[in-house]
């Protein structure tokens, strides 16, 4: 500026004037770029905060444990209610235990009577949260877990109870995790006792609404809220949270995860599930060498009925699935 | 501060980058709150707008647009956005020098107020025109009203830390040249 200032002020203005036309021009174009391919952008992006981010991880990590000590600090007034309303819990979650445990012995004792196999692809990343979104506006999460730990896009995120969000941007070192009280997330869920599939979707308030319920007056207030597993993002049947009624009398969810304090999240490696391609392979095998021989034994009459026919199917479908998994087979 | 200091817009250039990069520290820390708590200010824009009033030769548009970039960038923002709209309006400020140095402080938070104001409603307009999905407009609003509320207090920890204030009339730089 200084330098410009001792110039012909005639010259240099409408040419200053111009130059930053063409800045503005450029960045509106950036702006354009991103929303046409937001992927390349996005992919950018991710790297930027890949490489910026763990560089600043020795300031980040003592300056929020710093914060979160001030607060536990200001919670050392009320220590010893606290601690009385811990002990009367403790006395009835003993109690739930006695019942929890009764009950997986007996979930044991049935599983195995079916020859459940459960999923043993679910096995689990578990990362150290770096940085917030930095803006009010937009809700997720950096951790310290990256394609070099094998994260992949899409993954879901667990905090130790519930579902928390879902992966959505890899970097080399870092991942972001999309909550699912961002305004763009969408998760499909069902709700539990009536089996009611919705969309659970962000609205960038601490309860989300359940949308596209089929019948709203099955659903009540209370009810389990689990991840269904349509579309093949999500694998089923995890915790998302209860049904409340909010304020504007719609149905939300209050979530499970503890949103207040995200410190170690949970990345479940769920492999991709195998397409279904056309509708007659979900019910006969398709052509295997062993199809042929369930389809004639069907044709052939009544006399191998569905005793015999489920332990084919399961024989041909678990290895075509993924074998590699099996050595790191770990349940979630 | 010793005029030697006072004379070298780098010295605030660089300073302006760590007030930055501060301010982005600060909201990257995942003490924050949780999805539906009210936005405080956005203190980049106080520091951008109550500099550029008194001294827009320490702010060249590259140095705004980097830095602003830069934040665009890591706190999820359109990329570019924000910046373009940002720069236009200290454009806006920076081509009426010559008005802003003969206001009182109320008019010219009255003009900052304004601006950030229409620096908002250009931003959730482009949103909506792009088919974006967006917070509530009362989120954004109580956002600004922060970001108005605290522009006197950022005005003033200028005063007091780094002595910027208006050029007064025959000022002159290391140079002698006139501000």
């Amino acid at each position: 500026m200084a330098k410009l200032r001792s110039e012909p002020e005639d010259f240099v203005r409408p040419l200053r004037r111009v130059l930053v036309a063409l800045l503005v021009l450029a960045l509106v174009a950036l702006f354009f770029l991103w929303r046409i391919d937001s992927p390349r952008v996005e992919r950018f992006r991710a790297a930027l905060v890949d490489r910026v981010l763990p560089s600043m991880d020795w300031a980040l990590v003592p300056v929020t444990q710093g914060a979160a000590m001030i607060d536990q600090f200001q919670s050392y007034a009320s220590l010893y209610d606290q601690n009385q309303e811990l002990r009367r819990e403790l006395q009835q979650m003993k109690a739930w235990k006695e019942a929890a445990l009764q009950l997986e012995q007996q979930n044991a004792r049935l599983l195995d009577l079916n020859q459940v196999r459960l999923d043993p692809k679910l096995t689990h990343v578990t990362g150290q949260v770096l940085a917030d979104s930095g803006s009010p506006f937009r809700q997720s999460v950096l951790i310290n877990v990256g394609a070099r730990d094998g994260i992949l896009d899409g993954w879901a995120t667990m905090d130790g109870i519930g579902l928390v969000g879902r992966v959505s941007g890899v970097g080399e070192r870092t991942a972001r995790v999309i909550l699912l009280t961002d305004t763009n997330s969408r998760v499909p869920v069902t709700v539990q006792p009536s089996g009611q599939n919705a969309l659970l979707s962000g609205d960038n308030s601490a309860l989300p609404p359940l949308e596209f319920l089929e019948k709203a007056d099955e659903v009540r207030p209370g009810d389990r809220v689990v991840s269904s597993g349509d579309g093949g993002m999500l694998p089923a049947g995890l915790l998302v949270g209860q049904v409340v009624l909010g304020t504007d009398r719609r149905l939300r969810v209050a979530l499970s995860a503890d949103y207040q304090r995200l410190e170690f999240l949970r990345v479940l490696r769920s492999h991709t599930l195998v397409p279904i391609t056309d509708a007659g392979a979900l019910v006969a095998p398709p052509l295997t060498p062993d199809g042929p021989d369930t389809a004639a034994a069907l044709a052939a009459g009544t006399e191998t009925t569905s005793g015999a026919n489920p332990n084919p199917d399961a024989a041909t479908a678990d290895p075509n699935a993924d074998p590699s998994t099996e050595t790191d087979g770990t349940d979630g | 501060m010793a005029e030697g200091v006072r004379g070298n817009a780098w010295t605030y250039r660089v300073l302006f980058v760590i007030v930055a990069l501060a301010v982005l520290f600060f909201r990257l820390l995942p003490t924050g709150g949780v999805a539906g708590d009210w936005p405080g200010p956005d203190l980049l824009l106080c520091v951008i707008f109550a500099w550029m009033m008194r001294r827009p030769d320490w702010l060249p548009v590259w140095l705004l647009a980097a830095v602003l970039l830069t934040e665009d960038m890591m706190v999820l923002r359109p990329p570019g956005l924000w910046t373009a709209i940002v720069i236009i309006a200290a454009e806006f400020v920076r081509a009426r020098i010559a008005l802003t140095r003969e206001l009182v402080f109320v008019a010219e938070w009255a003009m900052v107020a304004g601006l950030m104001v229409a620096c908002m409603l250009v931003y959730r307009l482009v949103f909506t025109l792009s088919f974006l999905p967006q917070p509530g407009f009362g989120f954004a609003l109580v956002q600004t009203l922060w970001s108005i509320l605290c522009y006197p207090l950022v005005v003033g920890i200028n005063r007091f830390a780094i002595d910027l204030r208006k050029p007064s009339t025959g000022e002159v730089d290391r140079f002698g040249r006139p501000l």
